[in-house]
């Protein structure tokens, strides 16, 4: 399985490897978001401003969510993220996801290693790839 | 020792006709996400500190999340590849590893 993102321009000048795809709201819809793919994060966490097309129930969250920021506001939903293999077909990952309350938290939702730890992470600007690889689909390293 | 989460069911789709309805949707989603790099370096400079919605492949902004959502549905509501985007009010540089 190789599931296919991008590196994408941000807003400061910087290029972040990024997937993009959708999480199933509440009413049964699945609506499109951002997802910083990023390997340092313990788990997935919504934005803000995506939480709030959501319409999700949320749960209070049992432990908090740090940055370099600090602690920020935070909430739990339980719901499912929709990613697309590179044969086009699809796969949802079911679980319960972190969101932040404040929009300034967070510009882009973040994947983290809840979902990604299912997968090798590739994130290599130079070559500009990223990807996650699993299943049927290996790696390999090798000299030039 | 690493922190145990809420484990996460990986379930492959096979349904041809939700796997249809995706491949359209996704489609528009990417409409509007080409939409947006190809209009960064203007969007990223005029939107600051804004919330900003793409939806058919048109740029609506608010200061709210709500506000810039209610506004593209106005416009496109027949549009399901719309998303958001925080843009910062401010250029730093992103330590996110929440």
């Amino acid at each position: 399985m190789r599931i296919n993102g991008e590196w994408l321009l941000f807003d400061d000048g910087v290029m972040r490897p990024v997937i993009r795809r959708e999480i199933l709201t509440g009413g049964g819809s699945w609506q499109p978001a951002e997802f910083l793919v990023d390997t340092g994060a313990d788990r997935t966490v919504f934005s803000a401003a995506t939480l709030s097309k959501l319409g999700l129930q949320s749960i209070v969250p049992q432990e908090g969510i740090s940055g370099l920021g600090g602690l920020a506001d935070s909430v739990v939903v339980d719901t499912q993220i929709r990613l697309t293999r590179e044969t086009e077909s699809t796969v949802v990952f079911h679980g319960q996801f972190a969101a932040v309350t404040k929009v300034e938290a967070l510009d882009v939702s973040v994947l983290g290693r809840d979902l990604t730890g299912l997968f090798a992470v590739i994130v290599d600007q130079p070559s500009d790839v990223v990807c996650l690889v699993g299943q049927q689909h290996q790696y390999t390293i090798a000299p030039r | 020792m690493e922190r145990k989460h809420a484990t996460v069911v990986m379930e492959e789709v096979t349904d041809p006709d939700d796997l249809a309805r995706a491949r359209a949707q996704r489609e528009r989603f990417d409409k509007n996400a080409a939409w947006l790099q190809a209009h960064a370096a203007e969007v990223y400079t005029r939107y600051r500190g804004k919330c900003v919605v793409i939806a058919g492949e048109e740029l609506f902004a608010a200061d709210t999340p709500e506000e810039a959502w209610a506004l593209a549905a106005a416009a496109h509501p027949e549009d399901d590849g719309s998303f958001i985007r925080y843009i910062p009010r401010e250029k730093v540089a992103w330590i996110y590893a929440h």
